[in-house]
């Protein structure tokens, strides 16, 4: 435990941003370490509860939170790494991506601030990096077996550094040019620095996992193939399919999924796709002096708001279907231990806002794109959206639905738009045809509870077997997956 | 007669209490008047003694007098020789008259064949129609047998020849009954002797005379008569078991009985005497171990005697008294104790003991001197002892002497010698009959170096990770268990229940210390306190080969001493290193090869067993049992399955006594570890293991780097020293020789054949594993261990990736092998379950708060969940099928609703808005709530929140009293009698000073800032008949309410129960040991006490036999949490349910488990008002809780078709195991036991006591009559405050007297009473016990002659004035003239006595005043307010656990302070004016009250004699005064719970 008395004596540690005017001129990060004292004396204020909400209800991972607090409060850095590392494998990536339900979870979320768990994972995980505690730990023995893992984001990359521990021959598909998925092409800059996402993939190649990039698999590799040479295949490609909108005007030029967008813009901050074939890739404009309307209020939504503004737009808006959520300034959470249904304001948010440069609607539908009449003629580019306001009520069989209000159509201009509404489920790609895999009724991939899918051999992780989630349940569900796999191969 | 083990019952774990007595002509005269009047007392002490369920049929009486020779010869158609010359025997026989002559040749052919002629044979004449009808179904045969022995040289020079003679017939005629499969009710030997006689039966005291007639004769005459009085909390009729035995009579309980008879097994095979030559192997067995304590020790004492020891000489190396450095005695008699400490351990327990050979006779109490003894001598020549006084009336002018035993003390009159010797003259005679002190000084090893500071460990740092985890160590042993032991020296501490899964249904491998849980006492006899009252406690011991019994050779003492049992690796080194003269220590291991099948387990203990044999045989003193040496192909054998292996198999061989058995094992480290090793038969343990640990946690930083190596080792033996100590008290165990080997455990979950062979004698009550699981769990844990370490070891020497080389470095093993988390203490995901996940929490907080019924069936089916939480027996069982009924023919959920209440929680352990809210809940629904020990703020009697009322319902009454005053038991519906805690069981606790708010301490009657300690036991319940005492005290102080006694659940806890309800108590409460705590040592929330199914099923099996179960209702608490949970314990025979942490999570509480540290988060369970600020419960929280339980046992009741839940009660034969919840680890689990039915009809034995709390006739209450008497006389002040006055007789029965009447005034006039003096009333005689009890303000008793123990209990204001008769002759201040625990639990007025008081005057104390001319040990002890003067002596241990109020002594010899525990005092010279007007102004009043000559002397010499009062001023009491002084209460930051803890 901390100190006894350290929640009542001491206040929850304050984030510490670069200032919005720095940081909206680049893509480093916005969030910053907080130095180890401040650390420190926030571990002090967990009261290393009798039942760790944290820990059992919160961390889908089950971190040994109260037992790391109390460590990093003790000053014993390396043992409080050695106890986090048991449980997940990349902190530093929960540390700085993870909306954190340890927070929400923690038993001073019941009455006042909780500890800043994340911040202090973060810490622990950054220390361990510079202290050079984070080693390969290549396995002891070979077993002799080998696993192909198809799809390198946190589920992959999780499973994948299990499975090699345990003495697995691992080989991981990966049809972009880099490993790491979403969190590669997917988060910005801004929130995962990729330097960070590199080291860590070092640590798996230095502990044996090979990595086959470019190279997609059922199309690069056949599934035959990786049925033949593999004695277990995990399938770890996500939750891609995104939410699209069938409304007049969607094929217009300049609306865009979200994710291609933030893709693009990655990979252009990377420079690891040369110029000339980033057109190939992705032939997406740049927000530079555009207007930009975001449909969707969710992080990724609010993810392309950063790197809207960050490009240089000249407005952006983000529109939400869902009313607007209550605004809640207390310092608890008005539905512990559970993630409350509350209005979230991002950090992207925020410097948007504080440069006079977004505007955030709820409970508005889309109704229709069309393009700006020009002089010439009518444009195949979107200018315009038109929207209607929407109540939610509840139908005969208990739904929620959005009944529109009449008289309450407005328009927006916007010359680009980005669409962040979520995902529907896996990619079903030819791979997936191929090993004849069973979906479920969300269209993601089917397993029992050991993690198999429907052809015996093959495994689905992550968001491909559980719709799109967070990565901290990603790497839960790789680890698990991980496991399933080692028992079934010794079972063979 | 004593019925079969059957389910939970078992007939070896009833217990006796009593009244005992004796009275002697001094000069050896025998008289027709010492049988008369022997019978009087008898009959005077029949409240102590009990009736069973018959309502008629005693526990047991009887009397030991001398051969009336005069009377045989008159009646007998033989002749018989001069007195001496002949044996008379006495025998119990079959009434089967065929049976009965096959008996009686028997008995003549084995006196033929031990040469004595059979003068003849006489039936006694009986009277059966005075017994009961069990006792009359019983009863055997009676007849007495005469016989001669031929006179030999021997006979002539060896006064006992004929006694011991006897002995050995009587010894071959009992194996031979045996042998023909008799059992002792069909043939049993009261008394077979040339020098006593003994009559005794099943009936109580007053039936006694009518039954023998023998005893009404004139000539039936004695020098002396030893008489008894038996309280059983049985009721099966068993004639042999009545007392007194040959030599002894007993009030008390032998608790270290197990031990005792196993050491004197072993011991038999060295027997030998040239007193019996080659008979003394017809001796064997020396003890019968189906009898009583009682009856096991008669045997002992008797062997002892009969081998050549004096009877005084005998009890002293039985019963020793304590010798520890603190006393105060002579170096020859500490030899003694010493030497003899030797030979034989203790039999430890209370006692008091009233003993004769037939010539002396005489009475002792053991060391702790909890059972009155009191003595009267007369000028005439009387000698009468007896547990009370008043039990014969004596002229006032007649008495010589009045007195009682002190603790360890003994008297004897010697009718030979015809004088009364006293404790000091026999024991300084018998301690220089032979050169004690020398022989030890010669003889005991004292190995150099011993104890001395350990030096520091060597760790093996690369493998200790390792080794930990072989041995099972968690992160929760490193942090939570062993660190706070090296920080503070002492145990560590937690708060709520243990709610983890029992040890056989985890699905973690479990250390085999966790199958076993401790045993404590509760009512049968008391717990120690270990701290303010170790003086009597002692961890001493020898170790070493012991020699015969019936010798006393120096060779005897030729054994190591150990001051304590904890080892350091120093000490083992020195130990294997020592040579001394026939002294020999030699190791064997007891590794096993981790590599074989399932079985090297028990090849290797039994290849153990051998060598450790062999060793012996060669001559070797002491065996070091070792498990260093772990290695991936060798791990250890379990430590506790180690040593009892071994223990039970030399016991069997009969070579235990022969050599000593030390532990060097990496297992042990917490207390409870410890513990069952020496419970089971270690002399020693050597914890390396821990100690290597403690070096690592130094070196990584855990430990404060200013605490060295070495103090950090010592601190934590010290911790665990003093936690044995605490394990012992529990039981009221006093010294660790006795707790050796006494196996004061029960098993859960291990095989009945397991526990039998290697356990032996252990109670096992459901069943589980054997061997090969313990195996296994063992062989996981080592695998698991060694998993990462062979795989690296391989790696290491074919090495071959990738990385560099610094990188291999870095991947060294110490730092990343981790231990698992453990999750015992705190929660954890994928480990030990818990039943309060914290999804249960979060469902039933939105079910109550949202009211939402669906929500708690969520939370229901989580606790019920199976695959969640196999945690309890009752998650084992299966409701039967039955037919279901609609649910709207149930009863309504508000008739379900009347048998809930909550379980105890004082205001202090948790918030006043917590309290609040629990009480306004309950009294909204119309239901109890209980308001725990600490007493209750007056306003909430009379104030109400919304037309509610704040008034606790249930008032509880527990050992520290706190506010227990006369107007809280009348503001009370029921009045619970708390005798143990879930949590922790037979201790104490306290609630640290800054704890003590000025709330807090206005409630318990205290001073802000100053510790309050509750003790463990009830200074007035010492056994059952105490019990009986305070219920009837209480029944006085509050006629309306009705009295529960709340127990805990653990072995033998059903024939409590039965004596509970022979105490005449409404309600016996079984409560789960693993119920919940403000704060409570860790050890104890996990190892004591054992599940309320068990306890429960025990209690109603054993109230059924005994026909008792009509006679009282059955309540239970201890983590019931749903609907389910109810119907089950409604089955197992609960007609009420106790909630209190699904109350607390309702009200918001999440499990922290801090209470204990005042930082509870959500302002349930702390004082903090920062933290009670956040306090979020509302009382329709609890109300929706209590309404969705009723709902789903409604739905239960519908389901399995019963529409009222009274039908279910006791219905046992509807449930079952559920097989299909089993697996590989719990397949032989066995709950037959705990779902036994017994034999009697349902309609007759699960009544419903639903009303019978209303008006209890009270026509068995004895005191009815005065008690009647004052009321009337006392109207006049009653109605309309006259004063009124005047004078009665009493005598010794006469008990609570005043009490009733204090009801009637604080009815009427609250706590303020009536003015003083209102009602004035002067008493003649004997006052029973308990006078004045709870006396309100107003009243005065005035006592003319002596009072009986716990005088003014709970004071409430009132005034007692004690002084002698006129006409006695004897010194006041020199004759106890008030029993022992006068005051006890006072709050206010003032008692003046005029003579002496016996021990622990004043005990808890919280503002009476008192003048007292003398009191015994433990003067003031735990006072916390009033003052106390003392004009002359104090015994030894004064002002124990003082933490405030103000004594003042005359110290004349100036010595007092060695008499003082100055632990929490200061003896002060009197300074003050103030106090010195004050002791002037009280002394003046005394003496005008009671005219006592002392007083007056002082008076009259002030200026001389004032200067030698010193005042013992506590210490933190003075400084608490100091701040209320100033006006500054502040509270210190951190709640550091030491030592103990409150409740």
């Amino acid at each position: 435990m901390g100190s006894p008395k350290g929640f009542i004596q001491r206040e929850r540690a304050e984030t510490i941003y670069r200032p919005i005017e720095e940081r909206i001129k680049d893509y480093k990060e916005v969030e910053l370490t907080l130095p180890e004292e401040i650390i420190t004396g926030e571990a002090s204020r967990c009261m290393e509860c009798g039942t760790p909400f944290c820990h059992s209800l919160g961390c889908p991972l089950g971190n040994l939170i109260p037992e790391w607090n109390d460590l990093v409060y003790k000053n014993k850095w390396y043992e409080a790494y050695l106890r986090l590392e048991l449980t997940n494998n990349f902190p530093e990536i929960t540390g700085r991506l993870c909306p954190a339900l340890c927070e929400t979870a923690c038993t001073l979320s019941i009455n006042r601030s909780p500890v800043f768990t994340r911040q202090i994972e973060r810490a622990i995980a950054e220390k361990a990096f510079k202290e050079g505690w984070i080693t390969p730990h290549p396995p002891i023995h070979e077993s002799g077996k080998r696993i192909a893992i198809v799809g390198s984001g946190p589920s992959g990359l999780a499973a994948a550094q299990q499975l090699r521990r345990m003495g697995h021959r691992v080989v991981v598909f990966e049809k972009y040019p880099k490993p790491g998925g979403i969190l590669r092409y997917g988060i910005p800059d801004f929130k995962l620095e990729k330097h960070i996402l590199e080291r860590r993939i070092k640590q798996l190649i230095d502990e044996g996992v090979e990595f086959e990039t470019d190279v997609e698999a059922g199309y690069d590799v056949s599934a035959r193939y990786l049925r033949k040479k593999f004695d277990a295949l995990l399938i770890a490609t996500g939750s891609r399919e995104p939410r699209d909108l069938d409304i007049p005007g969607r094929n217009l030029r300049g609306i865009h999924f979200a994710l291609e967008f933030l893709a693009a813009n990655n990979l252009k901050v990377s420079g690891e796709v040369p110029q000339e074939e980033a057109p190939y890739i992705f032939s997406l404009p740049s927000a530079e002096n555009k207007k930009v309307l975001v449909i969707g209020g969710g992080d990724t939504g609010s993810d392309c708001v950063g790197t809207s503004l960050r490009q240089g737009a000249l407005h952006i808006t983000q529109v939400e279907i869902l009313p607007k959520p209550q605004e809640w300034n207390n310092p608890y959470n008005p539905q512990w231990p559970n993630w409350p249904k509350i209005l979230r304001t991002s950090s992207s948010h925020r410097e948007a806002e504080a440069v006079g440069k977004l505007t955030r609607l709820w409970g508005v539908m889309v109704k229709s794109f069309e393009s700006l009449k020009t002089e010439r003629a009518t444009s195949d580019r979107v200018g315009r959206a038109n929207f209607v306001r929407v109540e939610w009520k509840i139908d005969q069989n208990g739904r929620f639905y959005p009944k529109e209000i009449e008289g309450s159509t407005f328009s927006i201009e916007a010359d680009i738009v980005l669409l962040a509404m979520g995902f529907l489920h896996v990619r079903h790609t030819t791979l997936l045809k191929d090993l004849k895999l069973n979906y479920d009724a969300r269209g993601n991939i089917e397993t029992n509870a050991y993690y198999m899918t429907s052809t015996p051999g093959v495994f689905a992780t992550g968001d491909a077997k559980t719709g799109a989630s967070l990565v901290v349940r990603a790497i839960n569900h790789g680890r698990r997956a991980a496991e399933a796999i080692n028992r079934f191969l010794y079972s063979q | 007669m004593l019925p079969k083990e059957e389910g939970l019952y078992n007939p070896t774990l009833h217990h006796d209490s009593c009244g005992v007595g004796f009275l002697a002509n001094i000069n050896g005269e025998k008289t027709h008047r010492v049988i008369e009047k022997g019978i009087q007392i008898l009959c005077n002490l029949e409240h102590r003694g009990a009736i069973g369920g018959d309502m008629k049929t005693g526990d047991g009486a009887g009397m030991l007098t001398q051969i009336p020779h005069d009377f045989f010869k008159k009646i007998l158609p033989f002749s018989i020789p001069q007195p001496g010359n002949y044996g008379v025997g006495f025998f119990f026989l079959p009434q089967e008259r065929e049976k009965r002559e096959y008996a009686t040749q028997m008995v003549e052919h084995i006196l033929k064949e031990e040469g004595f002629s059979v003068l003849g044979w006489r039936d006694v004449p009986v009277n059966p129609d005075s017994l009961g009808e069990q006792a009359r179904e019983e009863m055997p045969f009676f007849k007495q047998v005469f016989v001669t022995l031929e006179k030999t040289e021997s006979h002539r020079t060896d006064p006992l020849y004929l006694e011991r003679k006897l002995y050995i017939a009587r010894k071959v005629m009992e194996r031979e009954a045996l042998k023909s499969g008799w059992n002792l009710d069909e043939f049993y030997i009261p008394s077979l002797s040339s020098r006593k006689i003994v009559y005794k039966g099943m009936f109580v005291s007053t039936q006694f005379v009518s039954f023998y007639q023998d005893l009404g004769d004139s000539d039936f005459k004695s020098a002396l008569a030893v008489v008894h009085q038996r309280y059983s909390t049985n009721t099966f009729p068993s004639w042999f078991l009545a007392h007194p035995f040959r030599y002894i009579a007993h009030n008390g309980e032998i608790n270290t009985l197990k031990g005792n008879i196993n050491k004197i097994t072993a011991r038999e095979h060295t027997l030998s005497s040239p007193l019996f030559g080659d008979d003394i192997k017809k001796l064997f067995p020396i003890v019968n171990p189906s009898l009583s304590d009682s009856a096991i020790f008669d045997n002992v004492l008797e062997l002892l005697t009969m081998g050549g020891r004096s009877i005084e000489h005998s009890l002293m190396m039985m019963v020793p008294e304590a010798f520890g450095s603190r006393y105060h005695i002579s170096e020859d008699k500490r030899a003694f104790f010493e030497y003899h400490a030797a030979i034989m351990e203790p039999w430890d327990g209370p006692a008091a003991i009233t003993f004769t050979d037939g010539i002396k006779v005489g009475a002792m109490l053991d060391r702790n001197g909890l059972r009155p003894a009191r003595y009267i001598i007369t000028k005439s020549g009387t000698a009468l002892l007896a547990s009370e006084v008043g039990v014969l009336p004596f002229k006032p002018e007649e008495v010589l002497e009045k007195g009682r035993l002190a603790p360890g003390k003994m008297l004897i009159v010697d009718t030979e010698k015809r004088r009364v010797i006293k404790d000091n003259e026999i024991k300084s005679s018998i301690s220089r009959q032979k050169p004690y002190r020398h022989w030890l000084e010669k003889n005991r090893i004292l190995l150099k170096g011993l104890f001395g500071p350990p030096r520091s460990v060597g760790t093996n740092e690369k493998l200790l990770p390792i080794i930990q985890k072989s041995f099972g160590y968690t992160v929760e042993d490193l942090r939570k268990i062993i660190l706070p032991m090296v920080e503070n020296a002492q145990e560590p501490i937690g708060s709520m229940g243990n709610d983890t899964s029992l040890a056989v249904l985890s699905d973690k491998p479990q250390l085999l210390f966790n199958y076993f849980k401790q045993l404590f006492a509760q009512v049968t006899n008391p717990p120690i306190d270990p701290y303010r009252e170790n003086l009597v406690m002692s961890l001493m011991s020898f170790v070493g080969k012991e020699q015969n019994l019936l010798e006393e050779t120096p060779e005897h003492c030729h054994q190591l001493k150990l001051s304590h049992p904890i080892l350091t690796n120093d000490d083992i080194h020195l130990l294997k290193n020592s040579s001394i003269r026939d002294f020999r220590v030699s190791t064997v291991s007891i590794l096993f090869p981790t590599t074989g099948h399932i079985g090297s387990l028990q090849r290797a203990i039994n290849s153990v067993c051998r060598e450790v044999e062999t060793r012996i045989d060669s001559g070797d003193s002491l065996i070091i049992l070792s498990d260093r040496g772990v290695t991936e192909e060798k791990t250890a054998i379990p430590s506790l399955l180690a040593i009892s292996a071994i223990h039970h198999y030399l016991v069997n061989r009969g070579k235990r006594h022969l050599a000593g058995l030390v532990l060097e094992t990496g297992e042990a480290r917490e207390v409870h570890h410890f513990a069952t090793l020496i419970g089971y038969g270690a002399s020693a343990i050597n914890p390396y293991l821990a100690f290597e640990t403690i070096i690592d946690l130094k070196r990584r930083g855990y430990i404060d780097s200013n605490l060295s190596d070495e103090d950090a080792i010592e601190n934590y033996i010290t911790a665990i020293k003093k936690g044995l100590l605490k394990i012992m008290s529990k039981m009221g165990v006093s010294t660790i020789r006795s707790y050796r080997g006494a196996q004061i455990f029960e098993a859960i979950g291990l095989s009945k054949e397991f526990v039998d062979k290697y356990f032996t004698g252990t109670s096992t009550s459901i069943g589980g594993i054997g061997i090969e699981w313990v195996e296994r769990e063992k062989l996981t844990m080592h695998r698991e261990a060694f998993r990462e370490y062979s795989e690296l070891k391989k790696h290491l020497e074919g090495s071959s990736f990738k990385g560099s080389k610094e990188d291999n470095q870095m991947y060294s093993f110490t730092s990343t092998i981790q231990l698992d988390s453990g999750g015992r203490y705190s929660y954890r995901r994928n480990s030990e379950k818990h039943l309060f996940s914290p999804e249960a929490i979060v469902a039933l907080q939105r079910a109550v708060r949202n009211n939402d019924y669906s929500s708690f069936k969520e939370y229901s089916t989580i606790i019920n969940d199976p695959k969640k939480s196999l945690c309890t027996i009752r998650s084992l069982l299966k409701i039967k099928e039955t037919t279901p009924i609609p649910i709207d023919r149930v009863e309504p959920i508000e008739s379900i609703m009347k048998r809930f209440v909550t379980s105890a929680m004082s205001f202090g352990s948790i918030s006043k808005e917590a309290h609040e809210a629990i009480a306004l809940a309950m009294n909204s629904l119309g239901l109890r709530s209980n308001c725990g020990e600490g007493g209750e703020d007056e306003y909430r009697f009379y104030s109400k929140v919304g037309g509610i009322s704040l008034n606790s319902k249930i008032k509880q009454v527990a050992s520290a009293r706190f506010g227990v005053t006369s107007n809280y038991l009348v503001n009370a519906e029921e009045l619970q009698i708390k005798i143990a805690q879930g949590a922790k069981p037979g201790e104490g606790g306290q609630l640290p000073g800054h704890k003590v708010t000025r709330e807090i301490a206005k409630v318990r009657r205290s001073t802000p800032g100053v510790m309050l300690i509750s003790p463990p036991p009830h200074h007035d319940i010492y056994s059952i008949e105490d019990l009986a005492q305070l219920i009837f005290d209480l029944k006085h102080g509050n006629p309306n309410a009705r009295v529960s006694v709340k127990l805990v659940s653990e072995l033998g806890v059903g024939t409590v129960a039965a004596g509970v309800a022979k105490g005449r108590a409404d309600t016996v409460l079984i409560s789960g040991g693993d119920g919940g705590t403000g704060a409570s040592p860790l050890s104890s929330i996990m190892h004591t006490g054992t599940p309320w199914e068990i306890g429960l099923s025990e209690t109603n099996q054993v109230l059924v036999k005994s026909n008792l179960r009509d006679k009282i209702r059955v309540q239970v608490d201890g983590q019931l949490k749903t609907g389910r949970d109810i119907i089950i314990a409604a089955l197992l025979g609960a007609e009420e349910f106790g909630f209190a942490t699904t109350l607390l999570v309702s009200l918001g509480c999440v499990m922290m488990r801090k209470c204990h540290m005042n930082t509870c988060p959500v302002g349930v369970a702390t004082q903090d008002p920062q933290l009670r600020k956040f306090f979020r419960g509302k009382p329709e929280h609890v109300i929706n809780f209590l309404r969705f339980l009723a709902m789903e046992v409604r739905e239960y009741l519908a389901n399995m078709g019963f529409t009222t839940l009274d039908e279910i009660i006791g219905r046992v034969e509807l449930l079952e195991l559920d097989r299909t919840k089993l697996n590989e680890k719990t397949r032989d689990i066995d709950l037959s036991k705990v779902l036994y039915k017994p034999g009697i009809q349902h309609s007759k034995t699960s009544k419903s006591k639903q009303q019978h709390n209303k008006n209890i006739p009270h026509q068995w209450l004895v005191s009815d009559e005065l008690e009647n008497k004052i009321l009337q006389q006392s109207r006049d002040a009653l109605e309309n405050k006259r004063r009124v006055s005047f004078t009665l007789q009493i005598k010794n029965s006469n008990r609570a007297v005043g009490a009733t009447l204090s009801a009637e005034i604080s009815r009427r006039y609250k706590d303020k009473g009536l003015p003083e003096d209102t009602i004035h009333i002067k008493f003649n005689g004997s006052a029973g016990q308990s006078f004045g009890a709870f006396l309100a303000r107003g009243v005065t008793l005035e006592l003319e002659g002596d009072a009986n123990d716990y005088l003014g209990k709970g004071l409430s204001g009132g005034r007692i004035i004690i002084y002698p008769p006129a006409g006695s002759s004897f010194i006041p201040e020199r004759n106890i003239i008030a029993g022992n625990v006068s005051l006890f639990g006072a709050t206010g007025g003032e008692v003046f006595i005029n003579g002496m008081a016996g021990e622990r005057f004043a005990v808890r104390n919280s503002g009476a005043l008192a003048v007292v001319e003398g009191v015994g040990d433990h003067g003031c002890e735990y006072m916390t307010g009033g003052r106390v003067i003392v004009l002359g002596e104090t015994g030894v241990n004064f002002a124990a656990g003082m933490s405030g109020g103000i004594a003042y002594v005359l110290d004349r010899n100036q010595l007092f302070d060695t008499k003082c525990n100055l632990e929490m005092v200061d003896v002060e010279h009197i300074t003050d004016l103030e106090d010195e007007q004050f002791l002037k102004e009280y002394i003046k009043k005394h003496a005008e009250l009671t005219k006592s000559r002392n007083a007056i002397q002082i008076l009259n010499m002030w200026e001389e004699i004032f200067p030698l009062f010193v005042k013992v001023m506590p210490i933190d009491y003075r400084e608490a005064l100091k701040r209320i002084k100033e006006t500054e209460l502040e509270e210190s930051d951190n709640a550091n719970v030491t030592e103990e803890v409150y409740a």
